[in-house]
């Protein structure tokens, strides 16, 4: 099953967003495993996942993560600010399943 | 105004970008929140003995037990705070956690003085462990880690043959650095009291922490710092995040001190502590978007993106959540609402910085999660009093009062473009 990580500073806003992704995969009928964690908890997660999305507001974390996770073939992205804001479990899925389907 | 964007968004952003990732001050901010559960009890301890402890006779007897716990958590919070930064500064250089760690405390406890008062030698008095030495926790931690991760680095180690389980030669590993981590303070606190020095942690907290924390409390200084938390957020980055460091760092330090004389029975010395902006200033988020929220409620009769946005993220923001409103109106890059954004903090700084230093309202010395609602956040924070509540909500009302001509200035712009679509 593929995995999704979710990450923002304290994982509060980005399980928001996973509630909404899960349903929207439920719909689809497509099986994935989506999670959200704080950026302090993200290194413990790095081993496991098929694609880590950040939260637009901790964007910054974006070069040095990409640093650490490609070598381990693990994609990484920023959600789109928009999606995220409207909390648009759909077109963030989309995102996440496409970036999967690239690889 | 776009042009000033853009320059921001060019030269600011990437600036502030550096800042939230710079691994020293992502380590000094993952301590605290490793520390984070003892500082709740600590506070909790300290609440329990002025409220409920205080208000039933038969609890009277007890106050002991919370200051007991006081005893293990505020009254050592530097020492604390040594283990947490140094082990997680460590595991940003994937390196040796533990190790570091545990070297940071005993490079702390290595630059403590030894005897204190009339004691004699060989007493840790406990007021060289609770926040009065959280910089120089912090500094002797990173500098100790620093130090012990670069030899570990460089091999700098004792190589144990092939068929000693990996434990054992872990541990061994870590033995050369280590010892000239701890051996460095030792002959820095030798020579600092050589040459007339009381101590380096005095030095420490004469030259560096006392001044930046009387400079913390100015009132210019707090709206300086709650007004640039916004700041970041309306260019998208996490501003709470961003500052969490340099904010627990100062604000910290005085709320310990707050918690610490009250548990005592004296006068709480600062107006601002750690709490004071979850309590009074982000109220339903930084930038009190929750106001935000019921002005657009109160007012925003044409357009129903921002009324939609605004049910979205309500839920959300009543636990000080606040990226739906954030991203999703959006605040990011938003010319009309950037004036507010930016302005509110300030006002309410302001406003609950002269009613606590008039005595209006009495100072926060109680840490409570941040996710804590508007109002419930002030009450528990000033000790279960109700001014404390009470000034969250004026400052909501006054947030509200803030959003609603811009809020109504937005409704006016969207029925000119609504004509054209």
């Amino acid at each position: 099953m593929k995995k999704i990580m979710l990450v923002c500073s304290a994982g509060m806003s980005t399980s928001l967003l996973v509630t909404k992704m899960r349903t929207a995969a439920i719909k689809k009928g497509i099986s994935v495993d989506i999670f959200a964690v704080s950026e302090a908890e993200l290194k413990n997660h790095t081993n496991d996942v098929d694609v880590v999305l950040l939260g637009p507001q901790v964007r910054f974390l974006l070069n040095k993560m990409e640093k650490t996770l490609e070598p381990k073939g693990i994609s990484i992205a920023v959600i789109d600010s928009v999606n995220y804001g409207m909390m648009n479990g759909e077109a963030v899925l989309e995102q996440a399943l496409d970036i999967i389907g690239n690889k | 105004m776009k042009r000033f964007f853009d320059f921001m968004e060019k030269h600011f952003v990437p600036i502030a970008a550096k800042i939230g990732a710079q691994r020293h001050l992502v380590a000094i901010r993952d301590g605290f929140v490793g520390i984070m559960p003892l500082i709740l009890a600590g506070s909790i301890a300290v609440l329990l003995n002025q409220t409920v402890f205080k208000w039933i006779p038969a609890f009277s007897g007890l106050t002991a037990i919370n200051g007991n716990v006081w005893w293990g958590t505020f009254a050592v919070m530097s020492l604390l705070i040594a283990f947490s930064v140094g082990y997680n500064l460590a595991k940003g250089y994937g390196s040796d956690a533990l190790a570091a760690g545990l070297v940071s405390v005993g490079a702390f406890l290595v630059v403590t003085p030894q005897s204190h008062g009339d004691a004699g030698w060989g007493y840790i008095h406990w007021g060289y462990l609770n926040a009065t030495g959280l910089f120089t926790a912090i500094i002797v931690a990173i500098i100790a880690t620093e130090i012990f991760v670069r030899l570990l680095n460089k091999n700098i180690i004792i190589k144990m043959p092939d068929n000693v389980p990996p434990s054992v030669g872990r541990a061994f590993a870590a033995v050369i650095p280590g010892l000239i981590a701890i051996y460095v303070f030792g002959i820095l606190a030798f020579l600092i009291n050589k040459l007339g020095g009381n101590s380096l942690y005095d030095l420490i907290l004469n030259l560096i922490q006392k001044p930046l924390q009387g400079f913390s409390q100015g009132v210019l200084s707090v709206m300086f710092f709650s007004m640039l938390i916004n700041f970041f957020w309306f260019f998208g980055l996490h501003g709470a995040n961003i500052m969490d460091p340099i904010m627990n760092a100062l604000y910290l330090p005085a709320l310990e001190a707050n918690a610490s004389a009250i548990q005592q029975g004296l006068q709480a010395p600062n107006v601002v502590t750690r709490v004071f902006f979850d309590a009074y200033i982000h109220l339903g988020g930084s930038g009190a978007t929750l106001a935000l929220i019921l002005a657009i409620f109160i007012a925003s009769k044409r357009r129903k993106d921002y009324r939609t946005v605004a049910k979205l993220g309500a839920p959300a923001g009543i636990f000080q959540i606040n990226e739906p409103i954030i991203f999703g109106l959006p605040i990011v890059l938003n010319p009309i609402l950037f004036i507010p954004f930016i302005i509110v903090p300030g006002v309410l700084t302001l406003i609950a910085y002269s009613a606590t230093a008039s005595g209006l309202v009495p100072p926060t010395y109680v840490v409570m999660p941040w996710t804590t609602p508007v109002g419930i956040g002030g009450f528990l924070a000033t000790g279960g009093d109700i001014r404390g509540g009470l000034l969250a909500l004026v400052n909501f009302a006054v947030a509200v009062m803030i959003y609603l001509p811009f809020v109504i200035l937005a409704d006016k712009m969207a029925s000119g473009e609504s004509t054209v679509k």
